[in-house]
C-alpha cells in the first residue's frame, strides 16, 4: 500500500490520487513511489490534489517534472482540485528560465590534459619565482639607497619570530639526532674496538650537513607555512591591495622583512643546532660509551677544522632565502578561496623542503670538488 | 491543513551581555508566520547578536528562544531542515562551484537521489534568478549581488519555513538592490515563508517588510511599518526622520511583486 498515492485505472484514464505531505522530507519515498506506477498504462493522467495536506517547491517539482515525462512519452497530464499556486509558479520560473540554453556536458568532469598541463606548470613556476627574485632584488635594492625603508624593526621581530622562538624545538630534535648519530656509529665501530670515531662521525656529520638541514626542515615547516598563510590570508582580506592603494610596496613591507630576518636567523639556528647535536653525541659517549667529556672535547678538537663549521653554516643563508621566497611567493600566490589558501601552504612548505635538499646536495659535490 | 502555530519564532527575556555592556536586557520578541519582519537597529544594538542567539550561535546568559516549537540551545542542531540563513558576505563555501553549495544542504540531510538532487538545485538556483553559466563558477568568480543570490539559493535548497537575511542588500547597487528587494517579495509571495532580515535599507524596509522590530534601549519595539514612524522613541523619530527614510516611505506601498524575468536584469 502506497503512502502518497494510490492509482486507478478508469477507462484509458490513470486517476492518482496524492495523499499526505509532499514536501522535501519524503522525497526518497515520494519519487520511489512515482516510479513504481506503470506510467504508459494509460494516455491521459488525471493527479488528485485533493488529500494534499502538505506540499511545498520540491514536491511540486517531484510532480511537475512526472507530468512533463508523461507529456514526453505522448500521454497527457491534468490536476485536478489544485489550491496552491506551487505549480504555477514553477511553470513561471521554468518559462523565464527557459532563455538559458542547455550548456552540453554541463554536469561532466573537464578532460584533462596532463602532459600539457605539466608542461605549462612548469614554464609557469619558472616565469613566476623569476618574476618574484626580480621585486625582492628590486626592494633590496631601494632599501640599500635609503635604509628607513628596510624596517629594522620589522626585521627584528621577524628574526625573533623564525628563529629565537624556533631554538627549543631545533634544540631538541638536534639533540636526538646526535643520539641517534652516536648510538649507530657505536654499534659498528665497536666490532673494530674504535668507539672514539665516534666522536669523528658525529662532529662531522652535524656541523657539515644534519645541523644545518634539520634547522632548515623545521624552520621550513615552522616559518615557510607561517609566511604563505599570514600573507595569503593578508591577500584574501585585501590588505596587500590597501598596502598598494596606500603608495606602500607589498614586497619591501611584508615580503623583505621575512626574507632578510629569515637569512638571519638561519645561521645563528644553526650553531644552537650544531651545539645540541654535539651535546646528544657527547652525552651517549658519556653514559654509554665510556667516553667522557674531556676525551670528547680532545677528539673534537682534533677531528674538527673551523672549516668543517663555516661548511654548515655557509649554506644557511641560502637555505633560508629559499624557504623565505618560497613561502612569501606562494602566499602572494593565494586568490579567492580558503581552499586555495591551504593548498599553497602545502605547496610552499613541501617545496620548500625539497629545494633545501636539492641544494645541500649541490652544495656537497661542489664543496667536494674545491676541497672546502 | 495540519494545526500551524501562529508564532514561529519566540524570544522570552533574553539577556545578552558583553563585560559590563549590556545588549540585551529581558527582550521578547514573537515572530509571526507568514510575515516580514525587519530587524532594525543602531550599530552595536544588537542586531546581529539577537539573530546569532535565534540561530544557536552565540549563546546568551539568560533567556529562552523556541523555534518552529523547537527550543534552540548553543551550538546544537536546530531545526536546519525548516531554517535558512542568507548570510552578509554569502558565506558560500569556496572551494565548491554555485550548483555543488546548492546541492551541499540536500545532499547532507536526505537520500534524494542524485538526479532529482541536481535538478532542485538548478530550480533553485532558477528561482532566484541566477542561470547555468553562473551555476557552473565558483564563488570568487561572482559578483556580489550575484554571490548573494547563489547564497539565497543555498538558503531555499530545503524548502525552508522561515529564511534569515542578514543585511540582504547591504554592499549592492541600488539597482541590483531593488533587483533584490522584489525577489524577496516575490518569493514570500509565492512561498509560504516567514522571513526576518537584519536591514539598514530604508528602501528595503518600506517596500518589503510587513513588520519592524527596533532594537533600543536594550529592549525591542514592534509595530507595523505604518504605525512604528509615529512612535515617540528619540532615536525611533531620528531613523526615520532622516530625509533618506522619508522618501523611501513615501515611495510606499511598495511594488508588485515582480516576476522572475524583470529580476533578471541585473
Amino acid at each position: 500500500m502506497n503512502q502518497f498515492l494510490t492509482v486507478e485505472n478508469n477507462q484509458g484514464t490513470l486517476e492518482v490520487s496524492l495523499r499526505n505531505n509532499w514536501v522535501f522530507e519524503n522525497i526518497p519515498a515520494l519519487s520511489a513511489e512515482l516510479e513504481a506506477v506503470d506510467w504508459e498504462a494509460a494516455n491521459e493522467v488525471r493527479f488528485k490534489c485533493g488529500g494534499l495536506q502538505e506540499f511545498d517547491l520540491s514536491g511540486a517539482w517531484l510532480l511537475y517534472d512526472k507530468s512533463l515525462d508523461i507529456e514526453d512519452i505522448g500521454g497527457k497530464a491534468d490536476f485536478d482540485d489544485f489550491q496552491a499556486g506551487h505549480l504555477k509558479f514553477l511553470e513561471h520560473i521554468i518559462d523565464s528560465a527557459a532563455v538559458n540554453e542547455y550548456i552540453p556536458g554541463f554536469f561532466d568532469k573537464q578532460k584533462t590534459h596532463y602532459w600539457r598541463s605539466g608542461v605549462e606548470k612548469i614554464g609557469k613556476n619558472t616565469i613566476e619565482v623569476f618574476e618574484s627574485v626580480g621585486y625582492i632584488s628590486r626592494a633590496i635594492l631601494n632599501g640599500v639607497k635609503r635604509p628607513s625603508r628596510l624596517l629594522i624593526g620589522e626585521t627584528i621581530r621577524q628574526v625573533h619570530a623564525t628563529g629565537a622562538a624556533a631554538i627549543p624545538i631545533v634544540m631538541v630534535v638536534c639533540f636526538l639526532m646526535g643520539v641517534v648519530l652516536a648510538y649507530q656509529s657505536a654499534r659498528q665501530l665497536e666490532q673494530f674496538g674504535a668507539n672514539i670515531f665516534m666522536v669523528d662521525l658525529v662532529a662531522n656529520s652535524i656541523f657539515r650537513e644534519l645541523g644545518v638541514l634539520l634547522a632548515a626542515i623545521m624552520v621550513a615547516g615552522r616559518s615557510g607555512s607561517a609566511f604563505a598563510a599570514a600573507l595569503g590570508t593578508m591577500k584574501l582580506n585585501e590588505e596587500v591591495d590597501a598596502l598598494r592603494v596606500m603608495g606602500l610596496n607589498p614586497n619591501q613591507i611584508l615580503i623583505l622583512p621575512r626574507i632578510l630576518g629569515l637569512v638571519i636567523a638561519l645561521p645563528l639556528l644553526t650553531i644552537f643546532a650544531n651545539i645540541a647535536g654535539l651535546a646528544g653525541g657527547a652525552f651517549i659517549g658519556a653514559t654509554v660509551l665510556d667516553i667522557n667529556w674531556l676525551m670528547f672535547t680532545e677528539r673534537l678538537a682534533f677531528t674538527i677544522s673551523p672549516n668543517d663549521v663555516l661548511v654548515g653554516i655557509s649554506k644557511a643563508p641560502v637555505f633560508a632565502m629559499l624557504i623565505a621566497v618560497t613561502g612569501t611567493l606562494r602566499g602572494m600566490q593565494v586568490q579567492g578561496s580558503a581552499e586555495e589558501l591551504g593548498r599553497l601552504t602545502t605547496v610552499a612548505v613541501v617545496q620548500s623542503i625539497f629545494l633545501i635538499i636539492v641544494a645541500d646536495s649541490i652544495f656537497s659535490v661542489v664543496y667536494a670538488r674545491i676541497g672546502f | 491543513m495540519a494545526e500551524r502555530p501562529e508564532y514561529v519564532i519566540r524570544v522570552k527575556g533574553l539577556v545578552n551581555r558583553f563585560g559590563k555592556q549590556v545588549v540585551h536586557d529581558h527582550l521578547d520578541l514573537d515572530v509571526r508566520r507568514d510575515e516580514v519582519l525587519a530587524l532594525v537597529g543602531g550599530s552595536g544594538a544588537g542586531k546581529s547578536v539577537l539573530l546569532r542567539s535565534i540561530l544557536g550561535l552565540h549563546r546568551p546568559n539568560a533567556g529562552r528562544i523556541e523555534v518552529l516549537g523547537h527550543r534552540i540551545r548553543y551550538e546544537e542542531p536546530g531545526p536546519f531542515k525548516k531554517w535558512g540563513v542568507l548570510f552578509q558576505g554569502g558565506a558560500l563555501i569556496s572551494g565548491l562551484t554555485v550548483q555543488e553549495n546548492v546541492e551541499l544542504p540536500i545532499a547532507l540531510h536526505s537520500k534524494v537521489p542524485l538526479a532529482t538532487r541536481r535538478e532542485l538545485a538548478v530550480l533553485k538556483l532558477f528561482m532566484v534568478g541566477l542561470d547555468l553559466t553562473a551555476a557552473s563558477k565558483y564563488p570568487n568568480e561572482l559578483s556580489g549581488g550575484m554571490r548573494k543570490r547563489a547564497s539565497l539559493a543555498r538558503a531555499l535548497a530545503l524548502d525552508p519555513k522561515i529564511l534569515f537575511l542578514d543585511e540582504p542588500t547591504a554592499g549592492l547597487d541600488p539597482i541590483a538592490a531593488t533587483d533584490f528587494d522584489q525577489l524577496v517579495s516575490y518569493l514570500h509571495a509565492n512561498l509560504d515563508l516567514t522571513i526576518v532580515m537584519i536591514t539598514h535599507d530604508v528602501d528595503t524596509l518600506f517596500s518589503v517588510c510587513e513588520r519592524v522590530a527596533v532594537l533600543v534601549n536594550r529592549s525591542v519595539i514592534v509595530d507595523t511599518t505604518e504605525n512604528i514612524v509615529k512612535n515617540d522613541d528619540p532615536w525611533i523619530q531620528e531613523y526615520f526622520g532622516d530625509p533618506r527614510a522619508v522618501r523611501a516611505r513615501r515611495a510606499m506601498p511598495g511594488p508588485e511583486p515582480g516576476g522572475v524575468g524583470e529580476l533578471e536584469s541585473s
